[in-house]
């Protein structure tokens, strides 16, 4: 064993980070396929229905047949289209779907770029995604595809704003915009019960950014036919539908990441065989746990109407999130436990 | 004048109504079924029951004279109860099997059983099962379902004269027969289908076919004779399925004749749907616009040196185009009467039934030279009948006998009779002369003769000399036989100075070079010489054979149209269907070919002929009535040859292109005339 | 009222109905699915159950229908087409009888007004096919269906007699 991974270490970097980069692309992209397949499997099960069967065995050979599909279809570009960003427009969503994740710590030391200002790059990242979508609804020259964008953007701007908030908090407890640090961060309990609204607060922003049920208006399909993507078909299509899924894993990440101790065991109990198992087994199983309750809230919870989603981002979160980091950083200031470096 | 109350209104009646009758007067429907109201009241059926004040028991109204205070209760428990027991007991041994019958939707039994059926039977026992018997060609039997009304028995007796039917047994076991199996030798044996309330007698050739929901009715005149008998055609998409006499009291009566009722299902077989033209001595089919030039072309080159002969079933409109047409071309030579008749045209009165229909009730004396109405004009022998039976009517006959439905004193023959009565020395000239209104009834085949014409003055020397004439009373009836004859006659397509003789001897002798026939097929197409022949018709017959050019037109069903039948009575017949195939209609292929002939005619709609139609002659802008003719002289005086006058129609049954195109006059034929029947031959050795 | 709004405020304020929703939904994973695996396994069918259409015989191999076009009168889709005249025995039979099955609502009508039981809805439901044209049935068809299905059929007539 030892002889393999000196070997491995052997690589010279650059082709090394290469085959890193890949293969976590490629767990990612199976995580996406079966993460389709578990969202139909439990809405079916919440539904009293099956969900897929059919193909292979419990139908779990079912996200590879729906790839096939996609890939056999035939790519339409509309008439009216404006050619280059329609074409465009998938691949800048799914490209920074991708490079976010090189800031997330997958388990100590497991991490592409360490670097100490990680949560501003996710935010930074996050916040072109709105490119991706504007370019996609515009430059399908239809009504239905623009105003699914606009309804997107609006959306995505509005909770981005809140979620900030949030993680202020959280910066103000660590100390620190380094991923790692707030992962290997203490807190007492007390200060993580009074931490635990704001979990509630960015979590559900986290569905409003990833345009996922309750707030998933931009494809309302009963006014927008198809939301931001109408015109999109085969792999194009295809590209939208990766992006969104891995956006829900990643924002199930960050979360992880940010409020549940990303790849520690649960509840900072560093007790014997909890610390057995792998710091990367348990941060996939947290962010799994997300990733249920994600396709929980879908499986309870109606769609919003545009103007409640509204309402709930600007004249509920944003002031309570407000509140709370006065509340929290006083809280900090009269305990004294204000991180301060000089 | 007794008055009574008929359901608390008071109402008052002439003498001798029944109860019956002066509901209806009230518009207050009394249910019945062997009461009729054209034929004798046996009051068998029971069904009107009525409730009458201070009668112990309900009364048969049909057959209870209105009396003085009266009162009368049509919806009292008690007629209900008593209606609902006589439909129990009909119902006893009527089957139900509405399913598969054909009255089914369109029956009086069915109808009121719905007011007053019970909705279960309580008739354990068998029904009675009746053999089915055989009437001939048009009538199916189903006799299980006869409730013994006897109106069909009555109809033959009294209405068709011919006493074919009859009850056999009693009771449970009567049944309703022809004595002899045979064929019904009437005319009208399809009214029986009709009078029938239940589904024991139905049309045979209908039978299983349609449905009286399924039919479009289209109000119609019917064109196998020249009565003008108001028809509705009944027809399921493109296909005539049947024809019903509609109710005129002045025309049919609510009666059709056999022909007219079932000759439509010859519009079906051999015809006409597209142009042809002769190439290489063979009829080829060609387009439309090929046919219309070549029309076209030959009637320019031919202009004057054309003619025109006019069939039986055309309507008015199509002969007024076709008249205006030959006018166009500066030719004179147009003639309808494609039998060879040879009365004189100038005078309206001269050729029209100028008593009337409806007259003939008034009727004391017919004289009938030269005819058989009982077949040229079937629902006219029913009017003479229904007079001689009502009060008695003398009828005389010159020429062969027919057999007709009343009794007839035979005169003679031939036209020396007729002669003999015009100069006063035949002793029937005092009965005309005595008798308040007498006619004379001559029929069109009486001109058929070479010496035709003076037949037709003889005819009006006679009654003008026994007072057949008089004021207040023209009872000289012309009787002719196709329909379309009086329309063209009205129009003046008719040669003053000649008749088809005249055309034939022109064709002949190259002076003619091209004829027109529109649905001229009962002329001798050998005499027409080396003529351009374009004939313009529904069927291939004798006319079409010899064509040079056929034109495809329309039957009478498939066109709205024109006829004035032998009283001179214009009537309007409307489409019911549309023509087969490429098909058009008369008056329109007239007015497409009059354009390349360098004759346009003025009219493109079907209002402005009919417009040009009221100004060409008094009748057609006077429609649905008569247009009396004023008495003048006619024909031409001159020797009358002794020989017997010849009866026009030997065969009733097919006298047309649709009625010989007809597989149910063929069986007409074959089974009432020749009496050849598959029952019939099943007789043979010991059946004697 | 104070104390009521109250009570909501603080209902509110710890998502309570949001919770007990999800509970809900949690709870109802672990049920039993509600669903069959559609084409291997299927559901009953009630013997009133209208699926396909079949012309019936008498057990002789004479058909029942006698062209008395009372089902054509009936169906409100008009889908009913039929043509009639003797037969050669004298009997009254159609010469055509069509279904227009992509007008057929389904309704059951023509078995209600048939006084033979000829036609009848049996419980046939997959009869899907490719093209409009194989929706058009004609007597042959009608009649063919009638003989593939005339267990079922009868039972199902049998079994709803006692209801008419």
């Amino acid at each position: 064993m030892a002889e393999i991974s000196d070997l491995f270490w052997a690589i010279p970097t650059g082709l090394r980070l290469t085959i890193e980069i890949v293969f976590t692309v490629l767990v990612l992209l199976g995580c996406f396929a079966y993460v389709t397949y578990a969202e139909r499997k439990v809405l079916g099960a919440i539904q009293l229905r099956q969900g897929p069967i059919t193909v292979g065995p419990f139908g779990l050979l079912q996200p590879i047949a729906d790839g096939l599909k996609l890939l056999s279809k035939e790519t339409i570009i509309p008439a009216g289209a404006n050619r280059v960003l329609f074409v465009l427009a998938p691949m800048v969503m799914l490209t920074l779907a991708l490079i976010s994740w090189a800031v997330i710590p997958f388990s100590a030391n497991a991490v592409f770029a360490n670097i100490n200002v990680g949560v501003l790059y996710l935010f930074a990242v996050s916040s072109l995604g709105v490119y991706g979508v504007i370019m996609a609804g515009w430059s399908s020259n239809s009504k239905y595809s623009f105003l699914g964008a606009m309804r997107s953007a609006a959306q995505m701007v509005s909770y981005e704003v809140s979620m900030g908030l949030v993680i202020v908090t959280q910066l103000l407890i660590v100390g620190s915009l380094n991923l790692t640090e707030i992962v290997e961060h203490r807190s007492p309990v007390w200060l993580w019960i009074l931490q635990l609204p704001m979990l509630v607060i960015f979590f559900i922003s986290a569905l409003a950014e990833t345009n996922r049920a309750p707030f998933d208006l931009p494809e309302g399909e009963s006014e927008l036919v198809g939301g931001f993507n109408t015109e999109y078909s085969s792999m194009t299509f295809a590209l939208f539908f990766i992006a969104e899924y891995l956006n829900m894993i990643l924002m199930s990440a960050i979360t992880a990441v940010l409020f549940l101790g990303g790849y520690l065991p649960p509840f900072g109990l560093m007790i014997a065989p909890l610390t057995w198992i792998p710091g990367i087994l348990w941060f996939a199983l947290k962010v799994a746990f997300l990733l249920f309750v994600f396709i929980w809230v879908r499986g309870t919870v109606p769609r919003y109407r545009y103007d409640q989603l509204m309402r709930l981002g600007w004249k509920i979160f944003l002031p309570f999130s407000l509140i709370w980091v006065l509340v929290i950083a006083g809280t900090l200031m009269a305990t004294g436990m204000l991180p301060v470096r000089s | 004048m007794p008055k009574l109350k008929i359901d608390n209104v008071e109402i008052e009646v002439e003498a001798g109504t029944s109860i019956l009758q002066a509901a209806e007067q009230l518009g207050v429907e009394v249910p019945r079924f062997c009461y009729h109201e054209r034929m004798s009241v046996p009051a068998n059926c029971r069904m009107c029951l009525v409730e009458l004040k201070g009668s112990p028991k309900p009364v048969a109204s049909c057959a209870m004279p209105c009396g003085d205070n009266m009162e009368v209760f049509t919806d009292s428990d008690l007629t209900r109860k008593a209606r609902k027991g006589v439909m129990e007991m009909l119902l006893i041994n009527h089957p139900l099997d509405c399913p598969i019958c054909d009255q089914g939707g369109e029956c009086d039994l069915q109808d009121q059983a719905l007011g007053y059926g019970f909705d279960r039977g309580r008739f354990a026992e068998n029904k009675r099962a009746v053999q089915d018997k055989y009437m001939g060609p048009l009538i199916k039997t189903i006799m299980t379902r006869c409730i013994h009304c006897t109106r069909c028995i009555r109809f033959c007796d009294e209405i068709a004269g011919v006493s074919a039917l009859g009850a056999m047994g009693r009771s449970e076991h009567m049944e309703i027969g022809t004595y002899i199996e045979a064929a019904i030798g009437s005319e009208l044996s399809g009214n029986l289908a009709d009078v029938c309330p239940v589904g024991a007698l139905t049309h045979k050739p209908y039978a299983y076919t349609a449905r009286p929901w399924e039919l479009r009715k289209t109000d119609s005149i019917d064109v196998m004779d020249a009565v003008g008998s108001n028809i509705r055609v009944d027809a399921r998409g493109a296909e005539v399925m049947r024809v019903l006499p509609r109710l005129n009291e002045d025309v049919n009566e609510e009666w059709l004749a056999d022909k007219s009722r079932w000759a439509v299902d010859g519009l079906t077989k051999r015809r006409l749907d597209r142009p042809f033209a002769r190439k290489d001595g063979k009829l080829q089919p060609v387009s439309w616009s090929d046919a219309v030039a070549l029309a076209g072309a030959k009637l320019k080159q031919a202009g004057a040196k054309s003619a025109a002969i006019v069939g039986d079933l055309v309507d008015a409109e199509s002969i007024l185009a076709l008249k205006d047409l030959m006018t166009g071309l500066g030719s004179s030579k147009l003639e309808c009467r494609q039998s060879g008749e040879k009365f004189d045209p100038s005078q309206r009165a001269g050729w029209l039934f100028n008593p009337t229909i409806a007259g003939l009730e008034q009727a004391d004396v017919v004289l009938i030279v030269g005819s058989n109405p009982r077949w040229e004009a079937p629902l006219i022998d029913a009017r003479l009948r229904k007079r001689e039976r009502a009060l008695g009517l003398k009828v005389a006959v010159i020429g062969p006998k027919p057999n007709l439905t009343y009794p007839v004193e035979h005169l003679g023959t031939g036209a020396d009779v007729l002669q003999a009565i015009a100069d006063g020395t035949h002793p029937f000239a005092q009965v005309l002369k005595s008798a308040q209104r007498p006619v004379l009834l001559l029929g069109s085949g009486a001109t058929e003769r070479d010496d035709g014409l003076a037949v037709h003055a003889l005819a009006r020397r006679a009654a003008e000399a026994n007072g057949v004439v008089k004021d207040g009373w023209n009872g000289f009836a012309f009787l002719h036989r196709a329909a379309a004859r009086v329309g063209a006659l009205e129009l003046g397509f008719a040669q003053r100075d000649g008749d088809l003789e005249t055309l034939y001897r022109g064709c002949e002798s190259g002076e003619i070079e091209l004829v027109y026939l529109l649905g001229a097929d009962e002329i001798d197409t050998s005499r027409l010489g080396r003529a351009f022949v374009i004939y313009q018709g529904h069927h291939g017959d004798v006319g079409a054979h010899r064509a040079d050019l056929i034109l495809a037109g329309a039957a009478w069903t498939e066109k709205h149209g024109t006829y004035v039948n032998t009283e001179g009575r214009a009537q309007l017949a409307r489409q019911a269907s549309f023509p087969p195939g490429e098909a058009r209609e008369d008056w329109k292929i007239l007015r497409a070919v009059s354009e390349p002939a360098g004759a346009t005619l003025p009219y493109d709609t079907l209002g402005a002929v009919r417009k040009r139609l009221s100004l060409q002659a008094a009748c057609f802008a006077n429609v649905d009535r008569v247009t009396p003719a004023s008495w003048a002289s006619f024909g031409r005086d001159g020797a009358v040859a002794a020989t017997p006058f010849v009866l026009p129609i030997d065969n009733y049954y097919m006298t047309d292109p649709v009625s010989r195109a007809s597989p149910t006059m063929a069986a007409c034929v074959r089974e009432i005339l020749e009496g050849d029947t598959e029952e019939a031959k099943k007789k043979t050795g010991t059946h004697g | 009222m104070a104390t009521n709004s109250l009570a909501t405020t603080v209902r509110g304020f710890f998502l309570v109905e949001l919770v007990r929703g999800f509970a809900m939904t949690l709870r109802y994973m672990f049920r039993p699915r509600a669903t069959i695996n559609y084409p291997f396994e299927k559901g009953p069918i009630s013997p009133r159950f209208r699926g396909e259409h079949a012309l019936r015989r008498y057990a002789n191999g004479e058909e029942r229908c006698i062209a008395c076009k009372l089902c054509e009168a009936v169906c409100p889709a008009q889908a009913i087409t039929i043509e009639a005249e003797p037969r050669e025995d004298g009997s009254r039979r159609t010469t055509r009888y069509d279904i227009d099955m992509t007008k057929c609502i389904y309704c059951g009508l023509c078995q209600e007004a048939c006084p033979v039981d000829a036609i009848v809805e049996g419980p046939n439901f997959e009869f899907a096919v490719e093209t409009r044209e194989e929706l058009y049935y004609d007597k042959a068809k009608l009649l063919a269906n009638g003989d593939r299905w005339e267990a079922a059929l009868a039972h199902n007539l049998a079994a709803d007699a006692p209801y008419r």
